[in-house]
């Protein structure tokens, strides 16, 4: 092979990095445009609801919360008491014990007063059988509540086992130390009721992280911004990914994720396309994609929606060592999920599903760390060679490096114009002073989880999900 | 010391590519900077409108109280009503002042009823308020026209109704919806006359709105659904289902009965629940002739029917289904066979044939 | 110069200072609160004669003030609730839970004067 040759396979691998880089910018610069109007839209809308109404009705639907718990004990007294304390009038909550090695079901049992009851589960969907059994309460005041204490299956396990005891027409999945805003059902649920033209199967909401932020009695009392710098850092790329991504993707009816921490079903639909796969870790992700395949393949009309307001608050992971491993596994997920469906990548017969979102996420989500690792070692090796033309590199390097802090400051900017969350004198200065630094702090560990996640897929399968350090939530703002 | 003239000619050196990422790199520099500063602006602003948004309210609610304990003894207006309103009339060009007044006006009337409501609603007209609402109404923007009006329905301003009701086939969705709340607020069942000819959808969620304004009346005079019930229009049939289950329309019992032969499954469904409350025993026996007809979503809402309104002759068609293959029917048929033949039931534990009736059996024998 | 104490807790401020303007004119001396929590602070400190409490409230709700009072504190205090219309199940609860008299929203100002003035007397 002689140099000619050589030369132009490289001129072609550079040019189609140029491409995938060029292609990605472009494509978050469309997606923040459309979520840009998508947002205003919502807000127009919003100016006019009374969700007070369908607070009282009877005749509102009635909706499940499931949450799986699995050695919560620290506060799964104060979490239930938070989910209890939501003002939706036709709700249950069913709390389902993994497993547990501790106190969890005990501490329950106590505080509200449950007792073992005769319980025949409809097994729709395969589970793991009961261990302890079903409670239900004593105390007329918690009759919403019933706990499930079954042997461990992992959380789609527990997860299937609340859509086989529910009856309710939805079920909100939702993680059990995820604080609920009091109106956060009623906001939610609005997309099934409202949308005319198509069914909506599933509506997500969007986390926001609660570390650092005062809260009593199951209730948000004050936001504040956290010193820490990597859960600082999420907090940006949290709101990047829900203002300027998923609103826009909501608007093409391409949402692929629905955050696993918060989300409400159709429950038919769930169960009739068989509930969560308990053998990935991504199962907030894959349930999504095969209840939209499953629509795909009817040809009914459906929509995933979404809900910008801040619903849920959940903790972040505030040390890089647990925030590496959850990286990893939603990379892990990711690739099981595109893996196990990839019938519908570029398939016409998916319509947009297959034509956009699946590439979309294949292409810029799934192999994007793999490129920019690519890319990297290359560069590397062309310094090694001396090869490297600077006056190039170092232009485009600060041309990336511009866009990203642009991308976060115009998600800021986003923020401010919609829920205003960080409401604190100097909490501007710092978030902008974040958007500098933020692709130094947290993007190379996002890239490090991710090929790490690749290698672990391919190679060790026998990762699962790792255990997150319960710290719960603080009491002072830190 | 730093040589500009070098630095330019070094740049213009560049290749042509190289030159023009740097100006994009410098444009976007710029707009960062500008942004930030922007950014900075609205944080600040927004902390300002806050705190004055604190500060009218106060104001306001003072000024409202004021007003509405200044009355004097012949029912005109008195002069320290008439200072009050001069002094909102003053406030109201500026667009956060008037909304803050209004949503002070509007959060009291809400909770008080008769004769104060009255005089809120007599200091909207006064000030001048419901000029600004009514002029929002000729406004372009569909946003700004449902605003108006909402507001319009919130004050109960009837005399409007001539305005708002052109808007009731308006295409955005929001305005229609807002017009017809504002119908039903003001002018209760008569006002869903726009149900005649309503040829757009309307969904669950306008339907629940519509039915929680209609419950706040006491009078529960309602009017003829009959016409709804054989509209075209699907989502007009399921709501005209619900009014008749709430206010309990057993004139209408004929009309179900033809429905449960309707085309639309969700309304077979709804109107089997219906019947249910209604006693409408009538349906049972045309239900139960077409049983295996039925899709799993209606034959489970018939026991439900036959839970609550099981006499002993429906005992031969209860067993027929005890070995139903779907669960929750399963469980009903056996629950009402208890209730109707206890002997019957504990002689099913007998039965050797089929092995899941032992569990379901023990939990309807001990609840 | 006995003046009785009326604790209100009402999240509703334009309606807190109405009824607070209305009831001094009456003559009675008025502890506002804009919470349950704050509701439970100013009665275990300022010993009142009269409660008046709206049932739907942030953080702490009403039908727990009344728990509180009841069952924690054991006072006699009388206690009237609000509640918005369509809450029977909330206003039965607050009435098993020992609640006195209750005034569906909306109210007159007047017939609550009246029935405070009675719990009083």
């Amino acid at each position: 092979m002689d140099t000619s040759t050589v030369n132009l396979i490289l001129k072609t691998l550079h040019y189609l990095f140029f491409i995938y880089a060029f292609s990605a910018i472009l494509s978050y610069i469309i997606l923040s445009i459309i979520s840009g109007k998508e947002t205003i839209n919502y807000l127009k809308k919003k100016s006019f609801v009374n969700y007070k109404d369908i607070l009282s009705s009877t005749m509102s639907p009635s909706i499940t919360i499931i949450a799986p718990a699995y050695n919560e004990s620290l506060n799964v007294v104060e979490n239930v008491r938070s989910l209890l304390s939501n003002h939706y009038v036709n709700y249950d909550v069913i709390i389902v014990n993994d497993g547990s090695k501790d106190d969890s079901l005990e501490k329950l049992i106590e505080a509200y007063d449950l007792e073992k009851i005769d319980y025949i589960i409809n097994e729709k969907i395969k589970t793991q059988p009961i261990r302890s059994g079903v409670f239900k309460s004593k105390n007329p005041a918690f009759e919403k509540l019933m706990v499930v204490d079954k042997e461990n299956g992992g959380k789609a396990d527990a997860l299937n086992m609340g859509l086989n005891i529910s009856t309710s027409k939805y079920v909100a999945c939702i993680d059990v130390d995820c604080l609920l805003i009091e109106d956060a059902l009623q906001k939610m649920i609005k997309p099934f009721l409202d949308v005319t033209n198509a069914q909506v199967i599933a509506t997500g909401g969007v986390i926001r992280i609660a570390n650092s932020c005062v809260i009593k009695g199951g209730k948000l009392i004050d936001v504040n911004l956290p010193n820490n710098l990597l859960i600082q850092s999420q907090i940006l790329e949290y709101l990047r990914a829900f203002l300027l991504g998923r609103m826009a993707w909501s608007r093409l009816n391409g949402l692929l994720v629905i955050s696993g921490a918060f989300g409400i079903f159709d429950k038919k639909i769930a169960i009739d396309v068989g509930g969560y796969d308990t053998n990935t870790v991504g199962e907030d992700m894959e349930i999504i994609v095969r209840m939209r395949r499953y629509m795909e393949e009817q040809g009914r009309k459906y929509r995933v929606t979404y809900i910008p307001d801040p619903l849920c608050w959940t903790e972040a992971p505030d040390n890089y060592k647990i925030f590496i491993s959850q990286r990893n596994r939603w990379t892990r997920g990711t690739i099981e999920t595109l893996r196990k469906h990839r019938k519908i990548g570029f398939n016409p017969k998916y319509g947009s599903f297959g034509l956009l979102s699946y590439p979309y996420w294949l292409i810029f989500e799934r192999l994007a760390p793999i490129i920019e690792v690519v890319g990297i070692l290359y560069f590397v090796v062309l310094i090694v060679l001396r090869e490297v033309r600077w006056e190039y590199a170092f232009t485009f390097i600060v041309l990336a490096y511009l866009f990203s802090v642009l991308f976060s400051i115009v998600a800021l900017y986003s923020e401010e114009l919609t829920f205003h969350q960080y409401k604190k004198k100097g909490t501007g200065y710092k978030l902008v002073l974040l958007s500098a630094l933020e692709p130094f702090v947290l993007h190379p560990f996002i890239l490090y989880a991710a090929i790490r996640g690749n290698i672990d897929y391919y190679f060790n399968k026998n990762k699962k999900w790792g255990e997150m350090k319960r710290k719960g939530f603080t009491t002072e703002g830190a | 010391m730093i040589d500009y003239q070098y630095l330019i000619d070094y740049f213009e050196e560049f290749p042509f590519l190289v030159q023009l990422v740097w100006r994009i790199s410098g444009v976007l520099f710029l707009a960062i900077v500008l942004l930030t500063i922007y950014l900075k602006a609205i944080r600040y602003k927004l902390r300002k409108k806050e705190n004055e948004h604190v500060t009218f309210k106060k104001e306001y609610e003072a000024l409202l109280v004021e007003y509405l304990y200044a009355e004097s003894e012949d029912e005109q207006v008195s002069t320290e009503q008439q200072s009050i309103i001069l002094k909102l009339k003053n406030h109201l060009p500026i667009k956060y002042k008037r909304k803050m007044i209004i949503s002070v006006l509007y959060n009291l009337m809400n909770e008080v009823s008769g004769e104060m409501a009255e005089s809120i609603k007599t200091l909207y007209y006064k000030t001048g308020l419901i000029d600004y609402a009514l002029k929002r109404l000729k406004n372009k923007n569909w946003y700004v026209i449902a605003k108006g009006i909402g507001e319009l329905r919130r004050f109960k301003i009837e005399e409007a109704h001539g305005a708002v009701i052109k808007f009731i086939k308006h295409p955005k969705n929001e305005v229609r919806k807002e017009t017809q709340l504002y119908l039903v607020n003001l002018f209760r069942f008569e006002g869903l006359s726009f149900l005649d000819d309503l040829e757009t959808p309307l969904s669950e969620w306008a339907q629940l709105q519509l039915l929680e304004v209609l419950q706040k009346f006491d009078d529960q005079q309602i009017c003829d659904i009959k016409p709804w019930l054989k509209s075209n229009n699907n989502t007009v049939v399921l709501f005209a289902l619900k009014l008749a289950q709430i206010y309990n329309q057993f004139e209408v019992k004929d009309i179900l009965i033809d429905l449960l032969s309707h085309k639309e499954k969700e309304i077979r469904i709804c109107v089997i629940e219906v019947l249910t409350n209604m006693y409408g025993i009538e349906a049972k026996e045309i239900l139960k002739t077409n049983f295996n007809e039925l899709s799993i979503e209606e034959q489970l809402s018939f026991f439900g029917l036959l839970e609550n309104l099981v006499v002993p002759s429906d005992e031969p068609f209860i067993e027929k289904h005890i070995f139903h293959k779907n669960f929750e029917i399963q469980l009903l048929a056996l629950k009402i066979l208890k209730t109707i033949n206890i002997d019957k039931f504990m002689g099913l534990d007998k039965l050797p044939s089929n092995k899941e009736v032992p569990e379901m059996f023990n939990l309807v024998n001990n609840v | 110069m006995n003046k009785h104490k009326i604790v209100i807790a009402e999240d509703n401020s334009t309606l807190s200072l109405l009824l607070k303007f209305r009831l001094e004119k009456e003559g009675y001396e008025l502890l506002m609160a804009v919470d349950g929590k704050e509701a439970i602070e100013l009665i275990e400190n300022g010993n009142p004669d009269l409660i008046i409490t709206d049932i739907m409230m942030p953080f702490v709700s009403g039908l727990e003030v009344i728990s509180h009072v009841r069952n924690k504190l054991e006072l006699e205090i009388p206690i009237i609730v609000f509640s918005a219309a369509g809450q029977e199940e909330m206003v039965l609860k607050a009435f098993s839970l020992g609640a006195n008299d209750f005034m569906g929203k909306p109210f007159s100002p007047n017939e609550l004067v009246i029935r405070v003035k009675r719990l009083l007397s």
